[in-house]
């Protein structure tokens, strides 16, 4: 693409138009000169007269021409032109690719160090007049000189995190356009199809992909590990595979700590279950694991198991709904009849209340709360149809009616559920508030599918004090429970303020402890989309990003700073208009002589 | 040619510019004037007769050939006189002149005298040498038709009377000098001089055709082709629209790019109307309006076997 150096010269172009206003003038009615042998004069411009138009239109195209050369050399034109050695001071954004893909193994090497290899060349290229960044799966852009930004790039190793390709490529751009120099985008990449997002990049766009096709693979892509706690009687896993299908059955194991494992085959795209024998009560990890391929970071998945012997609950039998639920619950095993939770209403232990089918019970029951020493009460019915906000307690669910539950002391701690915001469940010690009864007539979570799950966390796990068990990928923010105050993974320990967010940076469980007990834990695993290691097509990589140009990882240091590598188009334009200049001379002066 | 004579002593108002002549005085008084220089470089009469049948003496006048001179006459009474042979004297001269619009054009009114006043002056002195030699001279005028014509006399007085038809031309519009050119036959019964004076912005075909008329019926004929210095090297202002006065037919150009080939046109026009005259034994002169009339009427009444 041209540029030009002094772009408001341009204006100029309007002084092309000078001999040609001039023929147009010139055609104006000369004066009249009486001459009697105009006779002769026909006769000799007859014979003339086809030629002289010809001539005197390449003399206005020549002269048009030659003005509107040196117009557009005194703007300075310039035109990219790869291969110079040198270029002019440039902006530059290396974005290297270093997502969890990029580990996977390549002629006996990483795929990441032949990007580094190739961003060091890259980086070679460049002069001390360069600007330079470097933004990798971390999505963090790095400025520094070639030299500093060369050992950022020895240093970095396959990123956990995924890096959605057209984010790199906005914030390279919005990195850009604060720099006057000219700009370009440099993308390093194993082109995964599915990292490929949309995006419109603001400056020359170069990627250097590689060549091979990328090896099969297979991956764990999810396990599910089913109600928790587990029992002391065990828990069962299922492990969904991705990745080729053409990889055939592999092995599949699954292993509570370092208990022994237990194994079994699947195929991408099916599932596998595996029964883990019981283990004694406490966390545990649950590590699935495939045999090791040329991606190794998806072989391997884990998860938290919380192993704890199942809640003794009260219920009320008068609440249709409850009753029927705890009674399946029992049924199955999951809840024993007992003291320790008292289900509908508030007793001396663990409680899980209901707002009173008769609104005359309510002061008492707030006062009740209240000498409980609770921060929380019952405020007024509200009877607006809403929904519930979708959680890892309740999903989105239908609420007609509700009593708002109001915060009396002790702050807005405890929220375990909201409704368009506003406290729906909470928590004080070891007693909970539904703000709906469970009863249809309030809520539609008794007839949902998701009631029994429901039923099971908040008698098992909340009215135990615990927190729901979350997912999370390497570097994506992950909402904390309200009551954790610190999360540890191994030796390591993040204090944290409840209700928050936490950004795991690597795979693997996280413990939410609140004060001195773990109250929950979040299972962080790679982003199961990274186990496709198909690569886009450069058809589709131009499709989505305007002005890309894909080429080797190998070529691309060389091509790289093309947007700064340009040449100087002044010369052959002053050359252009001396040859019309000299045509223009030597044809009119030739032409006048012939006639 | 030097304009003075030096053994007079006076200036010869045959070789002076055309333009400085015509502010000398009237056209009787300059053509004499013009004559008298004429017949005075000439040393001899400028025409001679065809028959050998004598007619009758006159006196010698300063351009006589000596061999006509009758040396008896001579011997008895000291006197010169020369012989005169009848055709001679009954030379019959028509003058047919053009007065259409164009001749009345001059490139440079300052300094050249148009076409029509210099052919009127020119005329004017061809009569007048005609007459004192006894032949007798008559004037045709056309432009678009025939406007005037004034039938052949010896005298001098029908000298006086052609300066008079010469003196109140004026120029008319177009041109068609067929008709006035048959118009000579019946002035002319006998073989005769048709002197044809005009710029011959004309039809040259029927022209030509014309003169090969006069030239069939036995008459001597001579084209004066009268052309102003502007007309032979094109020139003017950086562009121009030429009009033709008469036809009103223009052209938009820029003289300096085309004088050349402009010339080269001008030059061709006269050769074709020399050499299409030539073929047909009509005697052709280019005259421009800046030449001196002596050399023109020297031109103009040398016979054409000296010409040859």
């Amino acid at each position: 693409m041209i540029g030009f150096l002094h772009p408001w010269m341009l204006a100029g172009l309007l002084a092309a138009g000078i001999p040609i206003l001039l023929h147009l003038l010139a055609r104006r009615e000369p004066p009249t000169v009486v001459f009697p042998a105009v006779r002769y004069l026909v006769t000799t411009t007859r014979e003339h007269q086809r030629r002289l138009k010809l001539q005197n239109w390449l003399l206005l195209l020549l002269r048009t021409l030659l003005v509107a050369t040196l117009v557009l050399a005194a703007a300075g034109p310039t035109v990219p032109v790869s291969g110079v050695p040198g270029h002019a001071p440039s902006a530059l954004v290396l974005i290297l690719d270093n997502s969890p893909s990029s580990g996977t193994m390549a002629g006996g090497s990483p795929q990441l160090a032949q990007l580094v290899a190739e961003g060091r060349k890259i980086l070679g290229r460049a002069t001390p007049d360069d600007a330079l960044w470097l933004v990798a799966a971390d999505g963090i852009p790095r400025r520094g000189d070639r030299a500093a930004l060369g050992e950022l790039l020895d240093g970095l190793t396959v990123s956990p995190r995924r890096m959605e390709l057209g984010g790199a490529i906005t914030l390279a751009g919005e990195v850009l356009a604060a720099e006057a120099k000219p700009g370009e985008i440099v993308l390093l990449t194993d082109l995964q199809a599915s990292a490929l997002s949309e995006a419109t990049p603001s400056a020359p766009l170069l990627i250097g992909r590689p060549g091979t096709p990328p090896p099969l693979n297979t991956g764990i892509g999810q396990i599910e590990t089913g109600t928790q706690p587990w029992s002391s009687a065990g828990g069962r896993v299922s492990v969904v595979l991705v990745g080729d299908d053409s990889a055939g059955s592999v092995p599949v194991s699954a292993k509570l700590g370092e208990r022994p494992a237990r194994q079994a085959l699947g195929r991408v795209g099916g599932t596998v279950a595996l029964t883990l024998p019981g283990a004694p009560a406490g966390w545990w990890i649950l590590t699935t694991a495939l045999d090791p391929d040329e991606f190794r970071l998806d072989d391997r998945r884990v998860a938290a198991i919380r192993v704890a012997p199942v809640a003794r609950v009260s219920w009320d039998s008068t609440s249709r709904f409850v009753a029927a639920a705890s009674e399946v619950l029992a049924s199955n095993g999951r809840i024993l009849p007992g003291s320790e939770v008292t289900l509908g209403r508030l007793a001396r232990g663990a409680s899980v209340v209901q707002p009173p089918n008769d609104p005359a019970q309510l002061g008492a029951l707030n006062r009740s709360l209240a000498a409980r020493g609770l921060g929380w009460s019952f405020g007024n019915l509200s009877t607006t149809p809403t929904f519930t906000d979708s959680g890892a307690v309740v999903s989105r669910q239908r609420v007609v009616r509700r009593h708002t539950l109001q915060s009396t002391g002790s702050g807005r701690t405890g929220v375990i559920a909201t409704v368009d915001g506003a406290p729906w469940i909470v928590r004080d010690g070891n007693v909970i508030l539904l703000g709906s009864r469970l009863d249809p007539a309030w809520t539609d979570l008794p007839v949902s599918a998701g009631f029994m799950p429901f039923m099971d966390v908040l008698l098992n796990r909340l009215a135990r004090g615990e927190a729901a068990l979350g997912e999370g990928a390497p570097g994506d923010p992950v909402p904390l429970p309200d009551l954790v105050t610190t999360v540890r993974q191994g030796e390591n320990e993040w204090r944290v303020e409840g209700g928050g967010l936490f950004q795991p940076h690597d795979a693997g469980v996280y413990y939410l402890l609140g004060g001195r007990d773990t109250v929950g834990a979040i299972s962080v695993n790679p982003d199961p989309r990274e186990s496709r290691l198909d690569r886009a097509t450069d058809t589709q990589v131009r499709r989505l990003w305007k002005g890309a140009r894909p080429v080797a990882l190998d070529d691309a240091a060389e091509v790289a700073f093309s947007a700064a590598s340009r040449g100087d188009l002044r010369g052959p334009l002053l050359w252009f208009a001396l040859l019309a200049g000299m045509a223009e001379v030597g044809l009119a002066s030739a032409w006048r002589r012939r006639v | 040619m030097n304009s003075t004579d030096v053994s007079s002593g006076r200036a010869r108002l045959d070789l002076l510019d055309p333009l400085e002549v015509s502010k000398l005085g009237g056209l009787e008084l300059i053509t004499e004037g013009v004559v008298e220089g004429f017949l005075s470089g000439l040393h001899r009469s400028p025409r001679r007769g065809f028959s050998v049948e004598f007619a009758e003496h006159r006196m010698y006048q300063p351009g006589d050939e000596l061999r006509y001179v009758d040396w008896k006459i001579l011997g008895r009474n000291d006197r010169l006189y020369v012989k005169q042979f009848e055709e001679e004297t009954n030379l019959r001269a028509m003058v047919v002149l053009d007065t259409s619009r164009s001749m009345a054009w001059t490139g440079s009114p300052a300094t050249v005298l148009p076409k029509l006043a210099y052919a009127q002056r020119l005329i004017a002195a061809l009569a007048l040498v005609l007459i004192r030699q006894r032949d007798a001279t008559g004037l045709i005028t056309f432009d678009d038709d025939v406007r005037s014509v004034t039938p052949p006399r010896a005298r001098l007085s029908h000298w006086r009377q052609l300066l008079g038809t010469l003196a109140g031309l004026e120029a008319g519009q177009g041109t068609a000098a067929e008709p006035a050119l048959r118009r000579v036959v019946g002035q002319l019964r006998r073989r005769g001089l048709v002197v044809f004076v005009s710029d011959l912005l004309l039809d040259r075909a029927l022209a030509l055709k014309a003169l090969r008329f006069l030239r069939h019926r036995g008459h001597q004929v001579l084209v004066l082709h009268i052309m102003d210095p502007a007309e032979v090297a094109l020139g003017g202002p950086n562009e121009a629209r030429f009009e033709d006065p008469e036809s009103r037919a223009a052209v938009i150009l820029r003289p300096r790019d085309w004088a050349k080939a402009y010339h080269d046109t001008v030059r061709a026009v006269v050769t074709e109307w020399r050499l299409a005259c030539r073929r047909h034994g009509i005697a052709y002169h280019r005259v421009t309006t800046d030449s001196p009339f002596g050399v023109v009427l020297r031109e103009a009444l040398t016979p054409p076997s000296r010409l040859a």
